[in-house]
């Protein structure tokens, strides 16, 4: 019953991922430079795991939603090692640094999941796995809170709060996923619902402050937007 | 002595280009003027502007005046650290 507007929320939510990877791609574009490849990345990476979700809701293809648990938490460990590193200047890119780390960090849950879970699959100790990944990607996401809130407390400009208050909407979509992956009789109740809606207005916020960014230009008559290359 | 924080050369390009698009209301801009702005030295300031040059992105050396380029180049610029800034991510 709840499969088809399911699918069309995790489709939506991909599309708008890639959507803000095309924007969030615009310093590389403009400097060429690998440390601004963070967050598009990381997005991309979003973008990658809702998608193969959505994949999985149509096609039941048994382990895909476990695929796009490892690409999510992967997703959010980078984003905060992006954050992380971009607090400290460096003369050189921290980027392969960021790839190792966050790839050495879930691969090492995963494994060590793996390990735990495998001899106890038939007392249901599997849920823990999507526990655990969802916890880790919890933490991660609270880090960004802070990084962002932190930022936005030193740069006291109003409009910098539309990004934390975009990563506090993910982490509670974060935390609705861990509750359901916890009870497996809770599939669809007001939490969930919640989630994914937490989810749609995240990302619609940051949406509407990559548009605001480089939009804005055009509205106090700077450049036309046929000359934007 | 305040210490600088080291700057790429897109950094250093965008400040310039908002210097002498600042400047350009003036008669004529004064090359020791930007230089106090921007904070180079005077011989690696000649040689910036020689880049801006060649890449289109400022009239000629003498005029210093900022090409259509330029001002998409600056636009783009703002664009960047503003969108940057309000990722919560410092430019450096």
């Amino acid at each position: 019953m709840y499969e088809v507007p399911r699918l069309a929320i995790e489709i939506a939510s991909a599309i708008l991922y890639f959507i803000l990877v095309r924007y969030m791609i615009k310093p590389y574009g403009l400097t060429r430079e690998e440390r601004y490849l963070g967050l598009p990345l990381g997005f991309g990476f979003l973008g990658v795991a809702e998608t193969i979700l959505a994949i999985g809701i149509i096609l039941p293809i048994h382990g895909i939603g476990t695929v796009s648990v490892v690409m999510r938490t992967f997703a959010f460990v980078f984003l905060a090692f992006t954050y992380y590193f971009s607090k400290k200047p460096s003369k050189n890119s921290r980027f392969a640094w960021i790839i190792i780390l966050s790839s050495i960090i879930v691969g090492l849950t995963t494994w060590i999941l793996s390990l735990v879970s495998a001899p106890l699959m038939t007392i249901g100790i599997t849920t823990s796995f999507g526990i655990f990944l969802r916890i880790l990607a919890l933490v991660c996401l609270s880090y960004i809170c802070i990084h962002t809130l932190r930022s936005h407390i030193k740069s006291l400009d109003p409009t910098t709060i539309w990004i934390p208050l975009g990563f506090i909407l993910l982490a509670i979509s974060q935390y609705s996923q861990l509750i359901r992956a916890a009870d497996e009789n809770y599939l669809y109740g007001v939490a969930f619902v919640g989630g994914l809606a937490a989810r749609l207005i995240g990302l619609a916020v940051f949406l509407y402050v990559a548009y605001r960014t480089f939009y804005r230009a055009t509205k106090r008559g700077g450049i036309n937007e046929a000359d934007r290359p | 002595m305040k210490k600088i924080a080291r700057r790429d050369k897109l950094k250093i390009y965008g400040d310039l280009l908002t210097v002498l698009c600042a400047e350009s209301k003036e008669d004529k801009i004064v090359l020791t003027r930007v230089q106090v702005q921007i904070k180079v030295p005077f011989d690696r300031l000649k040689t910036y502007i020689r880049e801006l040059d060649e890449l289109g992105l400022i009239q000629d050396q003498t005029s210093l005046r900022l090409t259509e380029k330029g001002k998409q180049y600056l636009v783009e610029y703002e664009n960047v650290l503003d969108f940057m800034k309000r990722m919560g991510i410092a430019y450096r």
